[in-house]
């Protein structure tokens, strides 16, 4: 009886799900609307964002965020499309959709790594 | 209650039968005999209207006044049976618990069960739900051989709570009807057969788990499941099968990290 792979991927989309719901809106609030419009100079507080970034497990919990929620996106936009009937082409659509996320999980490993 | 009082609330209540009476509600019926050949067709019947009447009753109110022709399943007329389920105006319901008065004046569709093969007017098949049911093995599993003898197997409360709501279905096919990726792949085992399988996997009494966990891990088994949600939406029980697959889903991911990383392990 072959068990499915599907899994792995649903694993994937499920800690991104997570990762998204806890640490996403925080994010926002922090580095969209608390730092911004904090009293006192917005270069110190730049300066101090950097300081928080170059701490490593920062940056780690940040890659992991970012990179989860891109294979939460891929695995959803992947079955919504089967949902609406594209199911002739299931391969290529996981192909597109996964190779995507890690993709984008490599470009944030890359842009974070240098900051 | 003076005599005058009951008189008159006696009077007001015939003026309103009376003008109950006058009502209609308008039902179009889904009408196919496979052995008259020819496309399905919609009927129009009008039928007396009841502030009181379900589905089933305007439905036998035809069939015993109107067309005996007309076909479909009940049995207890109380949401105990699972029989008579149909697409009331487009969505999966239990006839017997579905008021016309929440449509009045509007018509109502009366169409069989979606995504099932039809027999005959709103009877549909279900041998192949039957055996997805069967699939996954819904007994208790145990290692043992026990006898009468031994005595039963005692649960806490808190153990039977973990499965009692999933022994509320009553297999009335709704979540079947409700569900687009069934509609897709009828090959998906389904919301009420996994639902079935967590009933028994997390009995404290059954040994099976491991048999049924591989049942589970497959394509067509919990992994055709996105997570859509109608399911438990439209479940008369409020079984909540959704819960069911999703709980299914943690295990299966389990299952699959393990064999993964230890594919010496057992299997």
């Amino acid at each position: 009886m072959k068990q499915s792979n599907e899994a792995f991927w649903w694993s994937l989309f499920s800690a991104g799900g997570v990762a998204a719901a806890l640490f996403l809106p925080a994010i926002v609030v922090l580095t969209g609307f608390v730092l911004p419009f904090a009293e006192g100079d917005t270069a110190t507080r730049h300066e101090q964002l950097r300081e928080l970034i170059g701490w490593w497990p920062v940056r780690v919990l940040l890659m992991l965020v970012i990179s989860l929620s891109f294979f939460h996106c891929a695995h959803r936009m992947r079955h919504l499309l089967m949902d609406f009937g594209v199911r002739s082409t299931p391969l290529l659509l996981a192909v597109v959709f996964y190779a995507g996320a890690i993709t984008g999980t490599v470009a944030t490993v890359v842009v974070i790594s240098r900051l | 209650m003076s005599a005058s009082n009951g008189a008159a609330a006696q009077t007001t209540e015939e003026s309103l039968e009376a003008r109950m009476a006058d009502k209609t509600i308008t039902l179009e019926v889904f009408r196919y005999d496979p052995a008259a050949g020819g496309d399905p067709t919609f009927q129009r019947y009008d039928v007396p209207y009841r502030s009181d009447w379900v589905v089933l009753d305007a439905l036998n109110w035809i069939k015993d006044t109107t067309d005996g022709s007309l076909t479909f399943r009940w049995s207890c007329r109380m949401g105990v049976c699972g029989s008579c389920g149909m697409m009331v105006n487009g969505l999966p319901k239990l006839t017997c618990s579905t008021f016309l008065k929440d449509y009045y004046p509007d018509p109502l569709r009366i169409e069989p069960l979606a995504n099932f093969p039809v027999q005959r007017d709103l009877v549909i098949e279900f041998d192949g739900f039957v055996e997805k049911l069967k699939s996954i093995k819904p007994w208790l599993i145990r290692n043992d051989q026990r006898d009468p003898a031994d005595g039963e197997l005692r649960q806490t409360p808190k153990q039977l709570a973990q499965y009692k709501q999933y022994t509320m279905c009553i297999n009335c096919m709704l979540c079947y009807s409700a569900c687009p990726e069934y509609a897709f792949i009828p090959g998906f085992i389904g919301p009420a057969a996994i639902a079935l399988a967590q009933r028994y996997n997390l009995d404290s009494r059954d040994q099976g788990q491991a048999e049924r966990r591989k049942l589970l891990g497959v394509q067509e088994a919990v992994w055709e499941c996105t997570f859509v949600g109608e399911c438990s939406a439209v479940c008369p029980k409020h079984v909540d099968p959704a819960a069911a697959i999703q709980q299914a889903k943690v295990t299966s991911t389990i299952d699959w990290y393990k064999r993964f990383l230890m594919p010496w392990g057992k299997k």
